[in-house]
């Protein structure tokens, strides 16, 4: 197991060090990507200001509590920028080409191979305004010592059901071929996300917590940390977690069955 | 003109070989976007005290005011230009400098044969609204509020042609697009009306092109009193601009481009 670790530890090293290298050739991108992140920080929280300017509560939340969840999520939203995101464009151009043929070669699992491979380095310099945010509103809130130690984790694991959900999501790709409509699709789930669960109809809260679990990436936790007996979603959504690798895995190997290589 | 008809049918045909993808990318997004600005707005306004009223909007009012935006951004905000500057890295504009139809309009037809679909997809899902909703409204609402998105769209061309000529100097655009895109959809007033933007910002807006692809045709629909030969000329006063902008812009880039192998 440890051998195992270390093996994929060293192969990551070297996707972070190619990353690095390929993101400082092209410095203007690199600078262009961090400016696109604040753009989009800025109005995600200037729309709620603005709202929060007219009206007292929305629910039960008053603005610090809405703002640290929009922290919250903003924070998974730049981890899944850093780590994943460029990988799901990257990923329908390998189908079509037959360039999955080198991947499944390689003596490592093809999943962390093709989702893992591009890391953005100027995605990673946001952390300098999410986290600073996420503390500021953690702090206006009171949050107790439990809720910062669980604070990380919490949102590593937020992290890991977005890119279960959206690995999913991508492995469709064996049988659309082409890419893009699925990854705007990926997108609006996560935009649905990126509200509290208590905004949305009771039917569709239901189906968007138990079935397709994107309102849970950000509520489960959130209310978790603002009021420590509301822990059932959090559970909910370990329980989900596990399922949805378990349901990955057995939907990745029948992509690979569906894979035709280069004449697909 | 053949040649336009030509390219567009073309255009239509790629689109609709991959008709999910089509959906997925150019219709759902807009779907997702009101479904959960009513769902918002929905919890908002259950939670407010004051209730009946919020910045001028009843409840009422707010979700055909989102509705009308979703109907208007079909319009203004279609195009997009992903595929300019990897067809300009690649090498791959060469044939429109050998053949009697430039990359301009080889482009604008394409943005052509995209807006007519969204076009069409704008006004059956406003027929929609007329006979299920029976939202209070006046032809002339309707006509002007369309006429206004159109051109609104033309000047959405220009400025996404604009980011897809910045590929003879950068190797990708796209973040420009979702820059452009995240701030458009700020200050249009698609995500929240302007009415609850700051006086002093809506004051600089209104001579900005933002206003014109969302709240201002939005809210000819609701019947609000709109000066539209204002609308009309701030939005062509932006568009010559980034029309002369993109001449000048494909000029000095066509001088680095060195087809294949850039």
């Amino acid at each position: 197991m440890k051998a195992r670790i270390k093996h994929y530890l060293g192969i990551y090293q070297g996707f972070i060090s190619t990353s690095f290298a390929e993101s400082l050739n092209f410095r203007v991108h690199f600078v262009l990507l961090i400016l696109m992140d604040f753009f989009f920080y800025g109005s995600s929280f200037l729309s709620i200001h603005f709202i929060y300017q007219h009206v007292e509560v929305i629910g039960t939340w008053h603005r610090n509590e809405l703002m640290f969840f929009v922290s919250f999520m903003l924070s998974v939203n730049q981890l899944a920028m850093t780590f994943t995101s460029e990988s799901y464009w990257r990923f329908p151009e390998l189908i079509k080409r037959g360039e999955l043929d080198f991947v499944l070669l390689k003596p490592a699992n093809s999943i962390f191979l093709v989702f893992f491979r591009y890391i953005r380095p100027g995605s990673a310099f946001n952390i300098i305004f999410t986290l600073p945010a996420l503390i500021y509103f953690g702090i206006q809130l009171g949050l107790g010592v439990t809720a910062w130690v669980m604070l990380p984790f919490l949102v590593a694991v937020a992290f890991l059901l977005q890119s279960a959900i959206d690995v999913i999501l991508a492995t469709t790709m064996f049988w659309m071929l082409e890419g893009t409509g699925m990854n705007f699709l990926r997108i609006e789930l996560q935009q649905l996300s990126r509200w509290p669960d208590f905004i949305y109809p009771d039917i569709f809260r239901k189906f968007l917590s138990l079935g397709l679990p994107v309102l849970l990436i950000g509520s489960g936790p959130v209310r978790f940390l603002l009021e420590a007996s509301d822990f059932i979603p959090l559970l909910v959504m370990l329980a989900l977690l596990v399922l949805f690798l378990i349901f990955l895995s057995f939907l990745w190997k029948k992509g690979l069955r569906a894979y035709e290589s280069a004449s697909s | 003109m053949a040649k336009w008809w030509q390219c567009m049918k073309v255009v239509w045909s790629n689109l609709l070989v991959y008709k999910i993808n089509f959906i997925l990318q150019a219709i759902a997004p807009l779907f997702v976007f009101l479904f959960v600005k009513v769902s918002l707005w929905t919890a908002i306004y259950d939670s407010s005290a004051k209730s009946s009223m919020i910045s001028g909007y009843t409840l009422e009012q707010m979700l055909s005011y989102h509705l009308w935006i979703m109907i208007v951004t079909l319009v203004s905000l279609g195009a997009i230009n992903q595929d300019l500057s990897q067809d300009i890295r690649m090498g791959r504009i060469t044939i429109y400098l050998l053949v009697p139809f430039s990359l301009f309009e080889f482009h604008c037809a394409s943005f052509l044969a995209k807006q007519s679909v969204k076009l069409g997809i704008a006004l059956f899902s406003l027929v929609g609204v007329i006979i299920f909703l029976d939202l209070p409204m006046e032809f002339s609402q309707i006509t002007n509020a369309i006429l206004l998105s159109l051109w609104a769209g033309l000047f959405w061309f220009f400025l996404n042609y604009f980011f897809g000529l910045l590929g003879f100097w950068l190797e990708e655009t796209w973040t420009f697009s979702v820059m452009v895109q995240v701030i458009t959809y700020f200050f249009s007033g698609a995500i929240i009306p302007l009415e609850f933007y700051p006086k002093w910002l809506t004051d600089i807006l209104i001579y900005t092109p933002f206003p014109y692809l969302g709240y201002v045709p939005a809210k000819i629909m609701m019947g609000g009193q709109v000066d539209l030969n204002f609308a009309f000329t701030v939005l062509g006063v932006w568009m010559l601009f980034m029309g002369f902008l993109t001449q000048w812009i494909f000029r000095r880039g066509i001088r680095l481009y060195t087809a294949a192998g850039m």
